[in-house]
């Protein structure tokens, strides 16, 4: 099958926006930094300059420290200030990869697949000798899939309240791909604004088919069905082993998440709602003017009354359990965006991008520690600006560090490194054992 | 592989092992120990050209059947027996059973041969090999769901796959998983009343589970219906099929790519060549050429008009521009003209028709630029050949119509927009244009039309499956097809048509 036009992933086909324009892309830039000091362009280029892990990242997508195919017949994809958008750009090492960074500028970084080819000879080649190959397979989890059921912001806005959803989606999903699996490489980020990305990267997954991975994505989808549906998850009495799991994690936050910070149960709106899951008309009648005529009511005691009338009606303890895992499970399971993950082209947001609106850095999450993840407290552009100005005025420690770790950013890039030298001690033994393996 | 004169199997590169010695002298059980077949030695045996295109139709028979029925969503058990039903005809394949009462080495021989020949014709590209692949797929399955256990052991056997089936001490360790990820396998279980998880507990006992890598069952994986762990699937024996199938999909798919790959350096028989190359492009269906009498008997040139209800979306088309125009180009004419033959307009009336139709024409204009064609058409001038009606696929696939022309086929050739309204017109209700338009969007074109034949009789009252058992691939099926309904509602002692 040909590769999909770019047009499948809403992307514009600019790559055949001629140099004339980047040059006036970056010009302008340039321009517009030397108005203010402090600007995005600047803090940009700043960051470019002496944040970015250019080394590290390179081991990471090369898969090993010598340059190979990993590398350089891997899209990247540049958003330039000036909405310039620019595909298929390939690189042969970590050197040359930052120089083009530093001259673009980009606004935003996209990883795509690896090819049978160099991306960046494209037009020379025919459609059949450029396919992709291999690629991570990828999640991406975003906060507006969840807004018809949190209360407390919508659209691109998150507060510590909503942001729990992302916690449990990283730590559901994290232990599905590890125990379901077998995945070990999972490199998880925060997207910059209002979601989480995970970047499943064993050999194993880079080599999927896109049947598997569409494999993977409906195994672990459980909340379907668009707007129009109301209803979204039905679950077997007999939960299957990986749900059971995932209900385990979904109970821990469920009372204080849904009923306590989001409020589900406080207003008749979004009782109703809540309530509609329930087929019986009858028992959602029964408990909405229950709690109609009991405006103090706690939401615990409400959430215990809805079991309670269940079973006051025809409902046994099986299906009456039934009925509240549903709930639970729509109100808390990982919602996934499907078409990121199925197909071996799609392109992702790359980690360590700054994202424009928000200026934080999409840093990686450590899933063991995702509860004490603060979006809002990701470092910006300016903050490490700060940050660094700080240490290296007179009043700083002094100490001689590199300028990651003379900032916010440093516990952030050693989750990544810690991730990366994983991969890469595992192709070394990988190697090991098979020269060892010629001894035997 | 196909043998005109003795020459090296050119098949031998690609699979390590073949079968040595003149394998036709080999006794029926040991050449074909099973009629289901992988298809992993090619056929060492001498056949005919004629065998060689006749074995080739016969097998896309029973593949266009399939994909048919597929494409239509027959319930499994109509499809099941439509299968059948065209297995009989085309590709009869009994059992071990049947030994005496069959010829079953003849039948697998030619299951077998016919299978590779189609290789060779569908390993071309990407297209016709995804096509092959389903279908045949879909065949084996068919053919492995009706064996019976035994049958089906024996040929597993052979095959000599390495599955890793657990031990009971690891069955054991997973004992409470594979019960929990059995709810669906224990919903089909009998006992209606006791609870599910007893059910459930039931089938793990008794049942035999493989480990296997996930990929490998996809199907499984996506309806959770196994359980999962590290990356393994235990997928209980009953679904065997489903790995069966994998199996017997990846070594096709990997052979029709080798063939692919190695057909450039292959010499086949020149006069194999064309067969070959025109297989897929082939129409199956009934031809409605001379050696078939007209449908409707003889037709008058008067009668045309009163015919046009029968008449499909692309000739009732034609029959309308001309009337519009009072002419027709010459890509209308021959479509149109030959259908009009086939149902049964002679000679003498269609040249009266077409005079007629071409009312703003003089006498001397027709008789010199149109009379000839007519009767060319007939085989009555030039090299007096029988021409046949255009089959669908010839309309679809040539000679797409430019501006000012109106033959064709409406959902090949139409806009989306004037497609709606000729649906519309057509009495489709809004609520069923978007299945139209989706599979017109999919180049389902025959299935589209077949759909738009069922949705009108039924309007009109009839039973439409009994109508159009295959897909409507001639637009004279569609006209006999109405026509001889139209004929029975007139006659309730008429022959029911099958
Ligand atoms: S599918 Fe065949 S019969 Fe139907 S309109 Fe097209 S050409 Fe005519
Ligand atoms: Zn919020």
């Amino acid at each position: 099958m040909p590769a999909l036009a770019n047009d499948d992933f809403g992307l514009h086909d600019d790559d055949v926006i001629m140099d004339e324009a980047v040059d006036k892309a970056i010009f302008r830039s340039t321009i517009m930094s030397s108005q203010d000091d402090a600007d995005y362009g600047t803090l940009l280029r700043m960051f470019y300059q002496r944040f970015f892990p250019y080394k590290m990242y390179f081991n990471w997508l090369n898969y090993d420290t010598l340059p190979n195919k990993n590398f350089f017949n891997r899209e990247f994809s540049f958003t330039l200030a000036s909405d310039v958008y620019l595909r298929y750009n390939s690189f042969a090492d970590a050197e040359e990869f930052r120089r083009e960074i530093e001259r673009l500028q980009p606004v935003k970084i996209d990883i795509g697949a690896i090819y049978t080819a160099k991306p960046k000879d494209k037009k020379q080649l025919r459609p059949q000798a450029f396919q992709p190959v291999e690629k991570e397979l990828v999640f991406d989890i975003d906060m507006t899939d969840y807004d018809e059921i949190r209360t407390c912001c919508s659209g691109g806005a998150i507060c510590l309240k909503c942001w729990e959803f992302m916690t449990i989606a990283v730590k559901v999903l994290d232990e599905a791909l590890r125990q379901d699996f077998g995945f070990k490489h999972l490199l998880w980020v925060y997207s910059g604004r209002r979601g989480v990305h995970c970047w499943v990267s064993d050999e194993t997954a880079r080599k999927l088919s896109n049947d598997s991975r569409k494999a993977i994505v409906t195994y672990l989808e459980v909340v379907k069905g668009g707007a129009q549906a109301s209803k979204k998850v039905r679950l077997n009495q007999l939960l299957h082993p990986s749900l059971s799991r995932a209900l385990d994690v979904l109970k821990d936050y469920f009372p204080q998440l849904i009923l306590e910070k989001q409020h589900v149960l406080a207003e008749p709106e979004t009782w109703n709602k809540l309530l509609e899951l329930i087929s019986d008309q009858v028992i959602r009648q029964a408990l909405d003017e229950r709690w109609q005529a009991d405006p103090t009511r706690s939401a615990q005691a409400k959430w215990k009354d809805i079991k309670q009338q269940l079973l006051a009606s025809n409902y046994n303890e099986a299906r009456a359990e039934t009925v509240m895992r549903e709930i639970i499970f729509q109100y808390t399971y990982p919602r996934l965006d499907d078409n990121v993950s199925v197909h071996i082209n799609h392109l992702l947001k790359s980690p360590f991008c700054v994202h424009p609106k928000t200026n934080r850095v999409c840093v990686p999450i450590d899933p063991q520690t995702c509860d004490s993840f603060n979006p809002l407290e990701v470092p910006t552009l300016a903050r490490l600006h700060q940050e660094l100005n700080d240490y290296n005025s007179p009043y700083g420690s002094g100490k001689s560090l590199s300028d990651i770790e003379k900032t916010s950013l440093a516990p952030y890039i050693k989750i990544f490194d810690t991730f990366v030298n994983e991969l890469l001690k595992e192709v070394r033994d990988q190697k090991r054992g098979k020269s060892y393996g010629v001894l035997k | 592989m196909f043998k005109q004169k003795p020459r090296a199997n050119r098949f031998a590169e690609q699979t390590q092992r073949t079968l040595h010695g003149d394998a036709g002298q080999v006794r029926v059980h040991s050449a074909y120990p099973s009629r289901l077949n992988f298809y992993l030695v090619p056929p060492q045996y001498e056949i005919t050209v004629d065998e060689f295109e006749e074995f080739a139709l016969d097998r896309l028979h029973v593949l266009k059947a399939l994909e048919g029925a597929q494409l239509r969503n027959k319930s499994r058990e109509e499809s099941k027996q439509q299968l059948d039903t065209v297995s009989d005809k085309y590709l009869p394949l009994h059992s071990n059973q049947a030994v005496k009462a069959h010829n079953v080495f003849e039948e697998r021989r030619k299951d077998h041969i016919s299978h590779f020949i189609l290789r060779l014709a569908y390993c071309r590209s990407e297209e016709l090999r995804s096509w092959f692949l389903r279908q045949e797929c879909a065949l084996f399955r068919h053919r492995y769901e009706n064996e019976s256990m035994a049958e089906k052991h024996a040929f597993l056997d052979d095959l000599q796959l390495d599955w890793k089936v657990l031990s009971n001490e690891e069955k054991k360790e997973i004992f409470e998983e594979l019960v929990s990820a059995s709810a669906w396998h224990a919903s089909q279980y009998s006992g209606q009343n006791v609870g599910l998880k007893e059910r459930a507990k039931a089938f793990v006992e008794s049942e035999g589970f493989f480990e296997v890598n996930f990929e490998r069952v996809p199907e499984l994986v996506s309806r959770r219906l196994v359980y999962i762990r590290n990356g393994k699937a235990y997928v209980p024996m009953s679904e065997q099929v489903s790995l069966v199938l994998d199996e017997f999909r990846n070594r096709l798919s990997k052979a029709l790519e080798v063939t692919a790959k190695m057909l450039p350096r292959m010499d086949e028989d020149e006069r194999l060549m064309p067969v070959l190359n025109n297989i897929n492009k082939q129409y199956l269906g009934k031809d409605y050429g001379a050696q078939t009498k007209g449908t409707a008997g003889a037709v008058t040139a008067d009668e045309v008009d009163s015919l046009v209800a029968h008449f499909p979306p692309c000739m009732r088309h034609l029959h309308m521009s001309l009337r519009h125009d009072k002419h027709l180009r010459h890509g209308g004419r021959m479509q149109y003209g030959l259908f009009l033959k086939a149902i049964g307009l002679p000679i003498e009336e269609a040249l009266v028709f077409w005079r007629r139709a071409f009312a703003n024409m003089t006498e001397d204009q027709f008789q010199k630029g149109y009379a000839y064609n007519i009767r060319h058409n007939y085989g009555l001038e030039g090299k007096r050949a029988d021409y046949k009606p255009y089959d669908c696929m010839r309309i679809i696939t040539s000679n797409p119509p430019s501006t000012g022309d109106h033959h064709g086929c409406p959902f090949r050739h139409f806009s989306s927009q004037n497609l709606e309204e000729m649906l519309f017109r057509y009495g489709v209700p809004q609520t069923q244009i978007r299945e139209f338009t989706n599979l017109v969007s999919e180049k389902h074109f025959n299935v589209a039309c077949t759909r738009l034949f069922e949705l009108t009789k039924k309007l009109q009252g009839a039973d439409a499956s009994a109508l159009v058992r295959e897909l409507i691939t001639h637009p004279n099926q569609w006209f006999e097809a109405s026509y001889k309904s139209s004929k029975a509602a007139e006659d309730p002692n008429a022959m029911q048509i099958s």
